[in-house]
């Protein structure tokens, strides 16, 4: 491509061009399309918030599963037995009789009878102190700890019970258990819908800024296009800047949402409240994985969004 | 030299934009291998437009338009790459890209088509180099002159080592010295094998090089009598 004279020249130069020709090793890793100084701080800024939305969501969900699989597990080893009478004797024989019955019981694994002492303490405040007439018909409670395979095979039991002592009645909760059950469901379809809103959004958003990207560097894509790079070359650089991008604003996301949870979990348990009622809040490592999930779905989804509307948007040219 | 394959050819094209009537109507012409022409007319003729069609930035909106043979009107759009790639141009409004190197600007050609740095490095530093540049690699063009931004402009047309050669105006911004010396590699590079249209407004120049001229008047492509040879 050279003239003659000129490759001369070019040898001349070449010994004072060594250090240049090594900082050419440094080259070529400039992105074709510029760094996005204006647009890439608040399109970092709203995917930041997608991503903290998400883990929101994401932990919304884990905790109603660990809650409802709490609850309806402790719910599910538990039975209870009533024993009622018309006066203070009989129930105290149907108790009796309902706790050698319960004591014979193969897959009984704690039968404890709660005493009308303690079911007159419980009472007290509404019946006002020494009412004792009113508390000694009250029914008797026998809380029982049943195996699994008791509990899935209840009949038979109940059936004793009543021949046994005719007070007594058994409740294996199964209303509660099914109330709970149904709202941990609907519980996690709104967490779960919170986090599909959230990609939506997060969807919107990228396709959103793919094509304001695209217009404002119209001379460069049609420069790009013009010295032969395909649609594909060009979508992929915008998936590689859309993806630093979203990987930046996740992981904002994901940290902020982190330090949110775990000061929700240290007040929920300096006010004393999480021991029984709510669940750990703990990060375990699975609730990590699981929640990390969130911002690589938001980043992913920012990126191949960018993608294919880059893709789509190009097609329509010539 | 014998007639070699066609590079380039319309049947009646003709090009408009938008809703305004024709710019360039029934253009019918055909470029050979290792042909030269130079391209000239009165300013707003067309030179840039026919340059456009022939690198695919605008369709012909009628006629028929062939580029190394094969139908570039119905070519999908998957297969317009491959050509452009086969086309080196020097634009008339340069059209580097500002927040590139001049290093990066005339690499992108082969950055584009995803060519290993290795392999092209040298022919860029020798490119630049060649037009003077060797020590404003590292500029950007907005911190460039005129003069200095054709240059870059040219290195980045030549670089692939392209078949067809398309120059908008290449001198138009240099002193006549650099003029003179960049008409002569095109000479070369012609002489090299590739085909070469030269749009310009400096006669003196397209007499001194003596090649076949394309003048545009009225919409219409004439071959203007004068300089000889199949280039
Ligand atoms: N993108 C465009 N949209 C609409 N009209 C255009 C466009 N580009 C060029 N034209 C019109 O087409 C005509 C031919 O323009 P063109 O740029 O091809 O002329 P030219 O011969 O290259 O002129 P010059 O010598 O000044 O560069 C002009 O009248 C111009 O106004
Ligand atoms: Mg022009």
């Amino acid at each position: 491509m050279m003239t003659q004279a000129d490759e001369t020249q070019e040898h001349e130069e070449s010994a004072a061009e060594k250090p240049a020709r090594r900082s050419l090793f440094r080259r070529g890793t400039a992105p074709l399309l510029p760094e996005a100084g204006a647009a890439g701080a608040p399109l970092t800024a709203v995917i930041a918030v997608m991503s903290f939305l998400a883990v929101l969501a994401m932990a919304s969900l884990l905790i109603v599963n660990h809650a409802a699989s709490e609850w309806t597990s402790a719910l599910r080893s538990e039975i209870t037995v009533q024993v009622k009478g018309a006066s203070p004797e009989e129930i105290s024989e149907g108790l009796d009789a309902a706790l050698r019955v319960l004591n014979e019981t193969e897959g009984v694994l704690e039968a404890t009878a709660q005493s009308q002492k303690d079911a007159a303490a419980l009472l007290e405040p509404w019946l006002g102190e020494g009412n004792a007439e009113a508390f000694l018909t009250i029914p008797a409670i026998i809380e029982v700890k049943a195996s699994p395979a008791l509990r899935d095979n209840l009949d038979l039991l109940r059936n004793r019970l009543a021949a046994a002592a005719p007070g007594a009645t058994l409740d294996d909760h199964a209303r509660w258990h099914d109330r709970l059950a149904s709202a941990a469901r609907s519980g996690q379809a709104l967490a779960f819908g919170v986090f599909l809103l959230v990609m939506g959004a997060a969807c919107a958003i990228s396709i959103f800024a793919a094509r304001a990207g695209l217009a404002a560097n119209h001379e460069i894509v049609s420069v790009l296009h013009l010295v032969g790079a395909t649609d594909a070359f060009i979508a992929a650089e915008v998936q590689r800047r859309f993806f630093i991008l979203g990987l930046r604003g996740a992981l904002i996301g994901l940290f902020v949402a982190l330090a949110a949870l775990l000061l929700a979990g240290l007040a929920v348990r300096a006010g004393g409240g999480a021991d029984n009622f709510l669940p750990d809040l703990r990060l375990g490592g699975w609730m990590m994985l699981w929640l990390a999930t969130a911002p690589i779905a938001t980043c992913l989804v920012t990126a191949l969004t960018a993608r294919l509307t880059v893709l789509n948007t190009l097609s329509k040219q010539y | 030299m014998d007639a070699g394959k066609e590079i380039v050819r319309f049947e009646k094209a003709g090009l408009a934009y938008e809703d305004a009537p024709e710019t360039l109507s029934n253009v019918s012409m055909a470029l050979r291998e290792g042909e030269f022409r130079f391209l000239t007319g009165p300013s707003g003729a067309g030179k840039t437009s026919l340059l456009k069609m022939i690198y695919l930035a605008h369709k012909p909106t009628r006629g028929r338009f062939f580029l190394f043979g094969e139908d570039a009107m119905d070519a999908p759009r998957e297969a317009l790459p491959a050509l452009r790639r086969r086309i080196g141009v020097v634009f008339q409004e340069f059209r580097l890209l500002d927040h590139l190197t001049a290093y990066e600007n005339v690499a992108l050609p082969m950055k584009v088509a995803g060519v290993n740095q290795n392999q092209y490095r040298e022919d860029v530093s020798e490119l630049l180099n060649w037009v003077g540049l060797g020590d404003r690699m590292d500029a950007k063009p907005p911190t460039l002159s005129g003069g200095e931004k054709q240059r870059v402009a040219l290195a980045r047309a030549l670089v692939s080592k392209p078949d067809l050669i398309l120059a908008d105006e290449p001198t138009g911004n240099v002193d006549p010295a650099m003029g003179e010396r960049i008409m002569k590699l095109f000479v070369e590079l012609n002489k090299l094998g590739a085909a070469v249209i030269v749009a310009t407004h400096d006669l003196h120049l397209v007499q001194s090089i003596g090649k076949p001229v394309l003048r545009i008047a009225n919409g219409k492509v004439t071959r203007s009598a004068g300089a000889g040879g199949a280039g």
